[in-house]
């Protein structure tokens, strides 16, 4: 799995983040009351998962950042392209679908699942065409 | 771009796993370089020309 420093440092800054993230979110659910009024202390408390949210993306940084390995960097970096303009495409696709018709409001909190999972599309788009996919899916 | 990668690496009876110890990247790199897929930034040819003790151009061949 992780065969580069890179990506033993990814690894292990993932994994806390996870768990602070998922912690995080208990927390969350369980002080605050459904439908509550955005006071400071449900604003604050509610936050706090979207730190750990902001982790994922450093963490992501500093394994790019660190990535020796240019070839393996091109690939990633072609993910993250693959997510992000489908991430774009599909937020934007329904928001105007959201203005113009009845359609069901998505939660701008599904954004970042999305993208991550534009990385999984990236890569099968690098497998397609490179025919390698990628260290970290 | 065409390369002899591959030729270079088989006169020194090297294996893709010691050609990329020895440049201080993955296999993967090494395999995605020698098949064309992928051309390596000026720097990592630098580095393969200075493995072989070749310029870089008796490595990587112009295509025409």
């Amino acid at each position: 799995m992780a065969t580069n420093p890179a990506q033993r440092r990814y690894v292990g800054r993932m994994i806390p983040i996870s768990i602070a993230y998922i912690a995080a979110v208990m927390l969350a659910s369980w002080i605050i009351p459904d439908d509550a009024a955005a006071t400071p202390l449900t604003v604050a408390v509610a936050l706090v998962p979207a730190l750990a949210t902001s982790g994922f993306i450093w963490a992501m940084a500093r394994y790019l950042a660190e990535l020796t390995d240019e070839y393996v960097r091109m690939l990633e970096i072609r993910k993250i392209l693959v997510a992000t303009g489908l991430t774009l495409a599909l937020a934007s696709g329904w928001g105007i679908l959201e203005l113009f018709t009845d359609v069901p409001k998505v939660p701008l909190f599904f954004v970042f699942p999305v993208w991550c999972l534009g990385l999984a599309a990236g890569s099968l788009v690098n497998r397609l065409t490179i025919g390698d996919a990628g260290p970290c899916a | 771009m065409k390369n002899r990668l591959k030729v270079l690496r088989a006169e020194r009876d090297w294996s893709q796993q010691d050609l990329a110890e020895r440049l201080e990247v993955s296999r993967q790199s090494v395999n995605a370089i020698e098949t064309g897929k992928y051309d390596p930034s000026l720097p990592l040819a630098f580095r393969i020309a200075d493995l072989f003790g070749l310029p870089i151009e008796a490595i990587f061949l112009r295509e025409r």
